[in-house]
């Protein structure tokens, strides 16, 4: 079935044209292809036709440029029906390794966002790192310079007990701490900012972790470069790091579900190096800045097989590449092994014989490897060589033209409006420190610290804000990306695995109003998206299902708004053992901000300052941080009114370009009472309001609800008529004002329902996960 | 001489990541800063002799996998730290900052403790004592001391700089400890220190690494090699500061960067 087809070096015939079909699903396990009966089926057709049999190398190609990783096969259909298609002037390029979206007249911005997920699951440290580093470099082969990180993350509880962990799984203290180390060591060390991203917690993620990065860049307009290459007789230069054994198979590794107890595929998880990476930062970039690149294209899944097949096909030419002369980490390596291997920090240039020299000197200072591997030829074709030997041949076309499926799906709709039996009503107080220590809403200083969120200068508007030494939470971060201009950019990233997992349609339009709340809450105007989507199983109609409606309800979100999705990944068979994740679609949101001299903070500034609450506040008690404390149980989840959100959050900025809003949080997680505590906790200030008009419901829904479109601000009294009247179409709710008493007192009516210091609410704020004296 | 002659080196190796601030700090004042890669200065491409003042960033240099400053400094040490070393005795300016810090210890030219240069490191950066990597705002006093270039600012004078590292804690051996600090005080060595809001001198987190009597940054004998854990570049615009959203529109980082300009000005 296999035979050698030349003594002097490990490379394969294997005879698939005349196997029996029982043997093509062996040899796809045996390979580890990940293809399955209809895929070898296919190539054994096309090979019959040929008229030869396959090489290993050729397999191997195969196997990974029809990945579910590289293909999207199972998710293609939905994307092009829901996502990609939201059309927006700002829109520059997409569909290349990046996104490209105008900043200013003669600046893009360039930004992605990517999960790193199965590598995370076994090895925390090295996955999330290699997260952060293959992000970098999708940014960086645009041409831009990348200038800040996002990292969302999801983990089991940490107080999971040891003796009820499935066999084989690792305990979420030490993910999360690989996770976090691994994404500091990384990202600090290049030396680019972490500004913003999530860290959330629930035990469905126990099997699964996810680790979602993303990373956006700054560069002219007029240095964008392409990923392709459209020009004959071109040099294909590969620099940066050498090829090695690791990450052979990551991208097939990722398109399976787990099983505990299976010898899991270490070598599918790359190895990172930020030291080659952060010359490899300045020396790309001081090649772009002389156009001497003429495309360029990051090696990640996949590895050369995907970049160099890609770039051909995207510019119509063929390439011939010698794989004896990619310099490698173990000089053993077989050819098809240096091919598909994912080894990282390593970037594929397509450069011209005349700037050729002046690019090798470029490298040479920065003791960087560059090296000539191939060449662009005029037919399509894919031509590998190893030493005088042809190990390869095939058509660019074939290769890449991986399955589309329409896999069955079965919408689940949570037709039946239902709520347990009304609870009693709590004991405020206590809830409400609860509350305050509850994993998604404590703190998260002890990650965002461990980040470098200041390095390069250009973070005005930092993740966490107010007074120094007694720092709140902030909605979004602010980078002011050029040295001349005001002009800034916004990030934040959103998401809600517990009210998606209840109603996807609802819970991805919960996060798209979060994202606009968050950008809106530091006077940024939404710009646009990247999308990531966490999914289970897609050969389960259910996960299909939801995948459908998570995408509808991103998609009926921006097209209202007209904030596109222009880049983003899709990361499914986050399934162990039968067990899957809760649908996870997480947003990276970016934010123009006009001049960041009038940006907004959310802690609170001054004494006597007037609060308000922006909008209505619900009944929609599901998926709600305070049901899941009380452990009730609601399939009503916060719903979006698209027409009043445009209209709010427009009305919003334009009260901040005013200059008539102090301070200004969004409401999430855990409700007013939270938001209020936070900005509270940040300014060192107390306050005494009354809810009693903001909705005409219990108590505890008007506390703790997690209704959308609303915000906390702070306005002055000289202010306050300009505010009022600029919010006439709209409903407001005045609630109290800021004390600076240090006493923390909310009423309805004439209860008094929680009475507390500003300084207990951040011992109890701050005591998660691990106790940070202040 | 005139500020547009003044040439300043802003070194990096691989790994070095806050140049560029740095240098925008530099160039914002008017001076003429430019990178030089150690490569560069190895390889007689560049020379140190044809600039008024050095200053090493911040960053992980060599990816600082042995002690932070560590693999920096013992590719100068192979190369250019005679060079390194005639530059001090002429009393032009020397300044670590972080990372750079790091590397002037490693060095030996910090603190410099009844010598010049040291053969072995004199004191260390070790490891903060929370025992992780920590970035956040905190308040430094600066103290009287030999460094002309720092009179701008007044002695006791309180300000807001941002730290961002893993190793900051300065200390010295268990049986050099008592003298060296001793030293160090009496030759106005130590120019800024670690405080609360108010001004006193307190146990972590306002000493956010522990470090020996709340050192923050340090100056040789003479006053012209200059290394402190804080980032002033990252707090050179008021833009960059947290208090700008409070309405303290400060600029502590600037007015450090400009204590070196006019004295580079006003001395050469």
């Amino acid at each position: 079935m296999i035979e050698k087809i030349d003594e002097r070096y490990n490379v394969y015939r294997i005879k698939i044209r005349s196997m029996e079909e029982q043997d093509l699903l062996r040899i796809s396990d045996q390979l580890s292809l990940a293809l399955n009966f209809e895929e070898m089926l296919r190539l054994r057709a096309y090979f019959r036709n040929l008229g030869r049999d396959p090489t290993d190398v050729e397999l191997q190609a195969i196997g990974q440029a029809w990945s579910e990783h590289c293909c999207y096969k199972s998710s293609k259909f939905v994307l092009r029906k829901y996502i990609t298609g939201i059309r927006a002037k700002q829109v520059i390029l997409t569909g290349e390794d990046a996104a490209v979206v105008e900043f200013d007249k003669d600046h893009a911005y360039v930004f992605k966002m990517e999960s790193h997920n199965h590598p995370s699951a076994v090895e925390p440290y090295g996955g999330a790192a290699t997260g952060v580093g293959g992000i970098i470099r999708d940014v960086l082969c645009m041409g831009a310079k990348p200038i800040g990180l996002v990292d969302s993350i999801f983990f089991g509880n940490l107080n999971y007990p040891y003796d009820s962990l499935p066999k084989g799984v690792k305990h979420p203290n030490y993910i999360f701490n690989g996770v976090v180390s691994g994404i500091r060591d990384y990202g600090n060390r290049v030396g680019i900012p972490n500004v913003a991203g999530i860290t959330y917690f629930d035990d469905r993620f126990i099997t699964n972790v996810l680790v979602n990065a993303g990373c956006i860049g700054i560069a002219k307009k007029s240095n964008i470069i392409r990923s392709m290459v459209d020009r004959v007789g071109y040099n294909l230069v590969l620099v940066g790091g050498k090829t090695g054994r690791d990450g052979i198979h990551g991208v097939t590794f990722a398109s399976k579900v787990f099983k505990t107890g299976e010898n899991v595929e270490k070598t599918a998880v790359q190895l990172g190096n930020p030291i080659i990476k952060e010359p490899l930062i300045h020396a790309v970039l001081e090649a772009v800045d002389k156009k001497l690149i003429y495309g360029m294209k990051d090696l990640g899944g996949g590895g050369l097989s995907s970049v160099v097949g890609e770039m051909c096909l995207a510019g119509g030419v063929g390439a011939e590449v010698h794989l004896e002369k990619v310099p490698l980490k173990e000089k053993d390596m077989s050819p098809w092994e240096i091919w598909i291997s994912e080894s990282q920090e390593r970037m594929m240039l397509a450069v011209s014989d005349e700037n050729l020299n002046q690019l090798m000197e470029i490298f040479s200072l920065w003791d960087l490897e560059a090296t000539v591997i191939g060449r662009t030829i005029k037919d399509e074709k894919l031509i590998l060589y190893f030493h005088d030997l042809v190990v390869m041949d095939l058509d660019t076309h074939f290769i890449t033209s991986g399955p589309v499926y329409c896999r069955p799906y079965v919408i689940k709709y949570p037709a039946q409006i239902k709520e347990d039996m009304i609870p009693p009503e709590p004991n405020y107080n206590r809830v409400f420190l609860n509350l305050l220590e509850n994993p998604n809403i404590a703190s998260k200083a002890y990650v965002i610290r461990q980040y470098d969120h200041e390095v390069k200068g250009n973070t005005v508007l930092k993740p966490l804000v107010g007074i120094i030494g007694k720092e709140t939470h902030g909605d979004a971060s602010v980078l002011k990306p050029l040295i001349d201009s005001y002009r800034g950019i916004a990030l934040t990233s959103t998401s809600n695995p517990k009210l998606t997992s209840i109603d996807p349609y609802w819970g991805a339009m919960s996060i798209v109003d979060e994202a606009v709340r968050n950008l809106v809450s530091v006077n940024a105007s939404p710009n646009s998206f990247a999308d990531n989507l966490n999914f289970g199983n897609p050969e389960n109609p259910k996960v299909m299902g939801d995948l459908y409606e998570v995408a509808r309800g991103l998609s009926d979100a921006a097209k209202y708004l007209k904030i596109p999705y222009v880049s983003g990944n899709v990361s499914l068979y986050n399934e162990t053992n039968g067990e899957s994740i809760p649908p996870t679609p997480t947003l990276m949101g970016v934010g123009i901000v006009k001049d960041i001299r009038k940006t907004v903070s959310s802690d609170f500034k001054d004494h006597n300052d007037i609060i308000y609450v922006i909008n209505e506040t619900y009944q929609e008690m599901g998926g709600s941080i305070y049901y899941d404390l009380m452990n009730y149980r609601s399939t009503i989840v916060p719903k979006v009114d698209l027409e009043k959100l445009n209209k709010s959050y427009k009305t919003l900025l334009k009260a901040m370009d005013k200059r008539l809003i102090k301070s200004c949080h969004d409401i999430s997680e855990g409700g007013i009472a939270i938001s209020l505590a936070e900005m509270s906790i940040g300014g060192d200030l107390g306050l005494e309001v009354n809810v009693s008009e903001i909705g005409n419901i219990r108590s505890d829904f008007k506390l703790f609800s997690e209704s959308n479109t609303r915000w906390v601000i702070e306005v002055s009294e000289k202010n306050e008529r300009d505010f009022v009247k600029m919010f006439s179409n709209l409903n407001i709710y005045k609630i109290g004002k800021i004390k600076d008493n240090g006493e923390f007192k909310i009423y309805d009516g004439k209860r008094l329902l929680i009475n507390q210091t500003v300084n207990n609410l951040r011992r109890h704020w701050t005591m998660f996960p691990v106790e940070e004296s202040k | 001489m005139k500020k547009d002659e003044i040439r300043i080196a802003i070194l990096r190796i691989e790994g070095t990541n806050c140049e560029e601030e740095s240098y925008n700090a530099f160039k914002i004042l008017g001076t003429k800063p430019e990178y030089v890669h150690v490569n560069e200065l190895s390889r007689g491409l560049k020379k140190l002799n044809d600039y008024q003042m050095i200053f090493i960033p911040g960053g992980f240099s060599g990816g600082d996998y042995v002690r932070a400053g560590a693999i920096f400094a013992s590719r100068m040490k192979g190369t250019i730290s005679m060079d390194l070393k005639k530059f001090i005795d002429d009393g032009k300016l020397v300044i670590g900052v972080c990372n750079g810090f790091q590397v002037l210890i490693e060095l030996g030219f910090l603190p410099g403790i009844n010598t010049d240069w040291s053969e072995k490191p004199q004191a260390a950066l070790a490891p903060n004592i929370s025992n992780r990597f920590e970035c956040r705002w905190i308040y430094v006093k600066k103290e009287k001391n030999s460094c002309e270039f720092l009179k701008n600012i007044d002695d006791g004078k309180i300000i807001a700089l941002p730290i961002a590292h893993a190793e900051g804690r300065f200390i010295f051996s268990k049986e050099n400890e008592k003298k060296y600090l001793e030293h160090m005080i009496d030759n106005n060595q130590i120019a800024l220190r670690y405080v609360d809001p108010n001004g006193n001198y307190e146990e972590y987190p306002w000493n956010p690494n522990g470090s020996l009597y709340n050192i923050a940054g340090i100056c040789n004998e003479n006053g012209n090699v200059f290394g402190l854990m804080p980032h002033p570049e990252r707090a050179f615009s008021r833009y960059q500061h947290p208090g700008f959203y409070r309405n303290l529109y400060e600029e502590p980082g600037k007015k450090i960067f400009k204590g070196m300009v006019d004295y580079i000005v006003k001395k050469f």
